[in-house]
Order: structure tokens, then sequence, then C-alpha cells
């Protein structure tokens, strides 16, 4: 955008070569993120790619040698990666919905004009999301304990129902990895809390003058005006799931139950050390994560109105 | 509801609620029910620190109290005996046990010990002891003697101001080339960036790790980790190009026709303008290294001397330590982060919504 640049003063220098020094001045600044580009994304992805046509093994290495496209005809045979893509796709589908209406709710509460102390209240739902993974495994490990934990003692068995088995039981991975994606819900929930406080105070008095109750003004208000804050949250749990960078990234010793194909990749590198097959794993995790970006964004001009947004 | 507010409100959408009184009970509702979330929510953090404080032994006993307590025990005939909650037909008593036996076994009440011995039938394996209240601090102290925390928090403290210094310096750089000058393929570049916050970490992993280990010999040693903070972090330029752009454009024009060029402007008008995003850059890279688990077990392994404080706690869970020394670990670590989060929190949370929301 030429607006929002600023314009060099000397108006005897042609215009064109103006914009060239420009451009080259605007180069130059963001060299350095081209350069870590360069060395630390693109070399590796494409070394990835070569390596995933290779039998590439930690072990033998001197063995390496070129074998086209066996690892990923290979990786079609697998099915293992059918059922780590269906378990990935199942979390992401249990997870992402979970998040996105706990942080809705929970942010159109804390948005109250009636809440007491909202600054304090707004932190304390924050916390969880900040503490490192660390500490969440052995707490989540201590509170699921089959003998000394709480989750049998003080809730599934006054409630009549059966005890979980550890953390090691499937049933116990699976709450935990639901109850750890509420855990982490902090910065979308400040998002919508963000979105909701920017919407113009009239709009929703004029709708209070008109006899609209609180849920009303929810449903037909709010929730439309900060559909580009849902979008972006979206777009942020929809990574982790994947496996990707988190807004505020804790560390990752849940990687494997937060996605099962991250964990298949892992098992490959570091148990089987069958490199090539694990780079060629990588690279189809990043095409399908990628197809799934394409088809969000493809879909968000249909529901996210940027236009409504007071700016 | 009655005829009379219908009418004096024809336009009044069905609701759950009914109106006027939302208006007078609405606050306490309110209230009680984010007081109410907040508990449930943070529910397992209470076990967290109950389970740190107490002594190994109430974990073993399945009737001991959820809190931090201590079996009460008294004197008598010149050997300690254990407080037991006997129940007999007339309510339960609290007991200390002299004679155990398989079946039966013999009691002294403490507070009247001239009644003499009293008998019970039953196994007395199956009553609950009694517990006084009490807080343990030894499971800190043995924790202090077993991982050397004053070395892993020195290592996580160094490598988080390095780090920060130089993702700031070349992310504030980077963001003020993407907010204010046109660049070659216009939007194209900001969209790489965005990309690569979306690339699988597995993706770049084996070459990125040939290359330092093999190539460069750096295994053991933090500059693989750190090197690459020194070329700016896609997500904090995103977030410093978006507060850049809400600036106004004027002061930079001036001091640009004063002579200053680019980086000059960047540090003398821009910076100062831009400290409350700053700052929560600065956060958010605290909490990250101080979360860093993956990179130190990729290069760090083999130096026990070098490893940040996440990473060297959870090596310490291979020691199979003992629950309740296991949650005292896990609140050492968790307490920092939480204390600097509530001692920055105004300043942090607002931010946060700022450079979030805005496009």
């Amino acid at each position: 955008m030429t607006t929002s640049t600023v314009p060099l003063p000397p108006a005897t220098q042609p215009k064109q070569r103006r914009i060239d020094r420009r451009k080259l001045t605007g180069t130059l600044l963001i060299s350095p993120w081209l350069i870590g580009l360069l060395l630390f994304k693109l070399l590796p992805i494409l070394a990835s790619l070569g390596i995933s046509f290779t039998n590439f093994h930690m072990l033998n290495p001197g063995e390496t040698r070129f074998t086209g496209l066996d690892n990923y005809v290979r990786l079609l045979h697998d099915e293992t990666v059918g059922y780590v893509v269906f378990q990935t796709i199942a979390m992401a589908l249990t997870s992402i919905p979970l998040q996105l209406v706990a942080s809705i709710g929970l942010a159109a509460i804390l948005a109250s004009r009636r809440l007491k102390w909202p600054g304090f209240l707004r932190t304390m739902f924050f916390v969880p999301s900040i503490i490192p993974s660390v500490a969440i495994l052995f707490m989540w490990f201590g509170f699921l304990d089959p003998n000394t934990g709480w989750l049998n003692r003080f809730i599934l068995e006054p409630l009549g129902l059966m005890g979980t088995g550890g953390i090691y039981s499937d049933a116990a991975r699976r709450l935990v990895f639901s109850l750890n994606s509420l855990w982490a819900i902090g910065p979308g929930m400040l998002i919508m809390l963000g979105a909701m406080q920017g919407i113009p105070r009239e709009i929703e008095e004029s709708a209070r003058v008109d006899g609209a109750g609180p849920f009303y003004r929810l449903f037909s208000i709010t929730l439309p005006m900060i559909s580009p804050a849902i979008f972006f949250a979206l777009v942020i749990n929809l990574i982790s799931a994947f496996g990707g960078v988190l807004l505020l990234d804790r560390g990752n010793v849940f990687s494997g139950s937060q996605s099962p194909f991250d964990d298949y990749i892992s098992h490959q590198m570091f148990s089987q050390f069958d490199l090539g097959y694990a780079t060629a794993l990588a690279w189809a995790f990043l095409v399908l994560v990628l197809l799934v970006i394409i088809f969000l964004f493809s879909t968000s001009r249909k529901w996210v109105h940027y236009e409504d947004l007071g700016r | 509801m009655t005829t009379s507010t219908r009418d004096r409100r024809p336009l009044a959408p069905q609701r759950l609620v009914p109106l006027q009184l939302w208006e007078r009970f609405g606050t306490l509702l309110v209230n009680v029910l984010v007081i109410g979330l907040l508990i449930v929510y943070l529910f397992p953090m209470v076990y967290m620190v109950a389970t740190s404080l107490m002594a190994s032994q109430q974990l073993g006993d399945r009737y001991a109290p959820p809190y931090p307590a201590q079996p009460v025990t008294i004197e008598y005939e010149g050997k300690t005996r254990k407080l037991l909650q006997v129940p007999f037909e007339d309510g339960v008593r609290e007991l200390a046990l002299v004679k155990p036996g398989p079946r039966a076994s013999e009691f002294i009440d403490p507070e009247h010990p001239e009644e003499g011995l009293i008998p019970w039938q039953g196994s007395w394996r199956a009553l609950p002891g009694v517990y006084r209240f009490h807080l343990t601090w030894d499971n800190f102290s043995t924790l202090f003697k077993s991982v050397r925390f004053p070395e892993m928090i020195r290592n996580t403290l160094l490598a988080g101001l390095i780090t920060t210094v130089a993702v700031l310096v070349s992310s504030l750089i980077v963001a003020y080339g993407f907010a204010r000058y046109p660049l070659p393929g216009g939007n194209l570049l900001f969209f790489v960036l965005i990309a690569t916050l979306l690339i699988p970490e597995k993706v770049t992993l084996i070459p990125t790790y040939f290359f330092f280990v093999r190539v460069l010999n750096w295994n053991g040693s933090w500059l693989p980790i750190v090197l690459p903070f020194f070329f700016g972090s896609a997500l904090y330029i995103f977030l410093l190009r978006q507060n850049f752009r809400s600036i106004p454009i004027e002061i930079e024009e001036a001091a640009m026709l004063d002579g200053a060029g680019p980086l000059r402007t960047l540090f003398s008008v821009v910076i100062p303008q831009s400290w409350p995003v700053i700052i929560t850059i600065t956060l958010l890279n605290f909490f990250f290294i101080w979360n860093e688990t993956r990179q130190a077990a990729l290069y760090l392994s083999t130096r026990r001397d070098l490893v940040p404080v996440s990473f060297g706690i959870q090596n310490f869970q291979s020691l199979s330590p003992t629950q309740n020394l296991l949650q005292a670990s896990a609140l050492i670590i968790l307490l920092v982060p939480i204390l600097v989060l509530l001692l920055t929190q105004k300043h942090f949370m607002r931010n946060l919504v700022i450079t979030g929301t805005e496009r």
C-alpha cells in the first residue's frame, strides 16, 4: 500500500527510481528474516524432500541410495498412516469446536460489564495457558493415577462411575487430551474478548432498548461481529492441533496426544531411525496441513465479515 | 410476563430470561457463575498444590484426607500409637490402637485412659486413621538436593536474555521493513511469512539437526537453539508489523525529512511508541524459553550442566520419584510463569488482545 509508506522528499528524483530505492531499503530491512527463511526453512524443507526419495537410515548411512518414490508408495500402503491420519482429524474435530465454544462462552461472560474484578478473573482463566507442559503432564499423571489420583477418588467413584485405569489407558488419554485442549484456550479467549469489547456500545444498547435479552444479543449481534476473531482463533487452534507453532508455545510433551500423525513421524525418526521414510511422512503431513489451511481460507469469505468491524 | 410490558415493547423478541429479572439478578448470577467456573477450571491445580505438601505415607493411605495432613499419634506405655476412627453403635470414636489383632483389637481412649482397654471386633486395617492438617515442606528440600536448580535456572535465564534481545532486535527491523516499505513481489513475502508459521516442525528437523550436529559439530551446545532467534520470529514480526501500521506516520516522515535513515527512525521514533507490544513479545519469549524442552532434548541431552529448567524437571521424572515429589517439582516450574503473569497482567492481557485482533 503506497499510502502507508514514507514518501521520500526530493521531487527531482524520477518516481520509478525512488520506488526502486525504497524497495531496496525494504529488502535490506527484512534481509535478516530472508536469510533465516533460506537457512532454517527453505533449504531444510528442500533437503527433506531430497531425503524422502532415499533410504537414508541412521544406523547405516553408508548404504544410502536414491529409491525414487518408494517411501511414498510405502506410505500409501502403511495401515498405520491411515489410522493416524484418521486419529489426527478426529482429535482436531473434537478439540477445536470444544476450544472455540469454550473460549467464546468464557469471553462472553468475562466481557460482561457486571463482572467484579474483571482483570483478576481474566488473568486467572489465562493462567493454565502459560504453564509448562511438563508441569501439566506431571499434574495429569498424578490426578489420573488409579490409586492416589483424585479423579477416581473424588469424581468418578462418588458418582458411581467406573474409574479410569491410569494415564496410560485409552479413556484417560482421551480425557487428558480434551481437558488439556481446554487448558490452552487463553489466547483464543483473549482474542474473542478483545473483539467483543470492540463492538460499538450503541449497537448493543439499541438492541437492549428494543428488548433483546443477553442470549439473543450474543447470537444476533456479538457472534456475527466477532467473526474475524473466531476465524483467527480457528486458524491458531488448527495449527496447534496439527503440531505447528502455537501463539503461546508451552513445549510439546503432549505431542503424542496432540497429533498422532506427528507422533508417528517421531516414532519413525527417533525409534526406528528410518529417516528416509520419516521425512516422506513429514512431507505428506505438510501437504495435508496446507490443504486444510487453503480449504479454510477459501471458505472464510462466506462467513467472516471484515467490513462490519468498526475500524 | 404481563400484557402491559408487551404493550410497552412491541418489538421485543422471544427471550429465555425475562428482562427485568435479568436486570436485577444478572450481576449476582454472572459473578457466581464465573467464580464457580474458575474453581472447576483450576481444580487439578488444587490437587497438585495439596499433594506437593503431603508426606509420602499419606499417599499410600486410601482413607487419608485430600488436604495435606499428618496421622495423629499418642504416647502410651512408652510406645507411639496411631489414632484410628473406630465405629461403635453409639457413634465413631477416635481411639489409639494398643493390641492389634486380625479379627479383634483393643484400643484406648486418649482422653480417658483411666477407662482401660476397649475391645472392638473387626479388622483394624480397614479403619480410617485420624488426621490433622499439617504442611510437609520436606518435598521441596529433597527436590532441591536431587535437582540442580540454581544451575538450571541460570541456564534458562541466560538463554532467555540472549534470545529475547536477539529476536527483538531482528524482528523489530524486519517488521519495520514489512510495515513501511514496498517490497519486491508486493504482499507475497508477507504471505510467505505467515505460511512459515504453518510448517510442521518435523519437515525441517532432520536436515537442520544433521547440519548443526554433523557439519558444525554443535552437539551439547546452546548454539543451535539460540542461532535461529537472530533471524527474527515470524509470529513476533507479524505482531510488530500490525502494531507499527497502527501508528500515525507523520512523525516518521518528519524524522526522514530531517535526514534520519530507516534504522535511526525506527529506533528513535517508532520504538518509543511501541513499548507495550515490545513488552508483550518479551513476555511471550520468556514463557517460550521457560517451557522449552524439545530443542533441549535434541541438542543438550549429553550435557547435564547446560540443561534449562523445564527439561531438567522432565529428566527428573525418569528417577521415578513419588507422587508428592513429582507434584512439588511441577509446582516449582509452574510458579515462575504464573508469578510473572500476575505481576504483568495489566500489560500482557491488554496487549495480547490488541495485537491479536487487528488485521
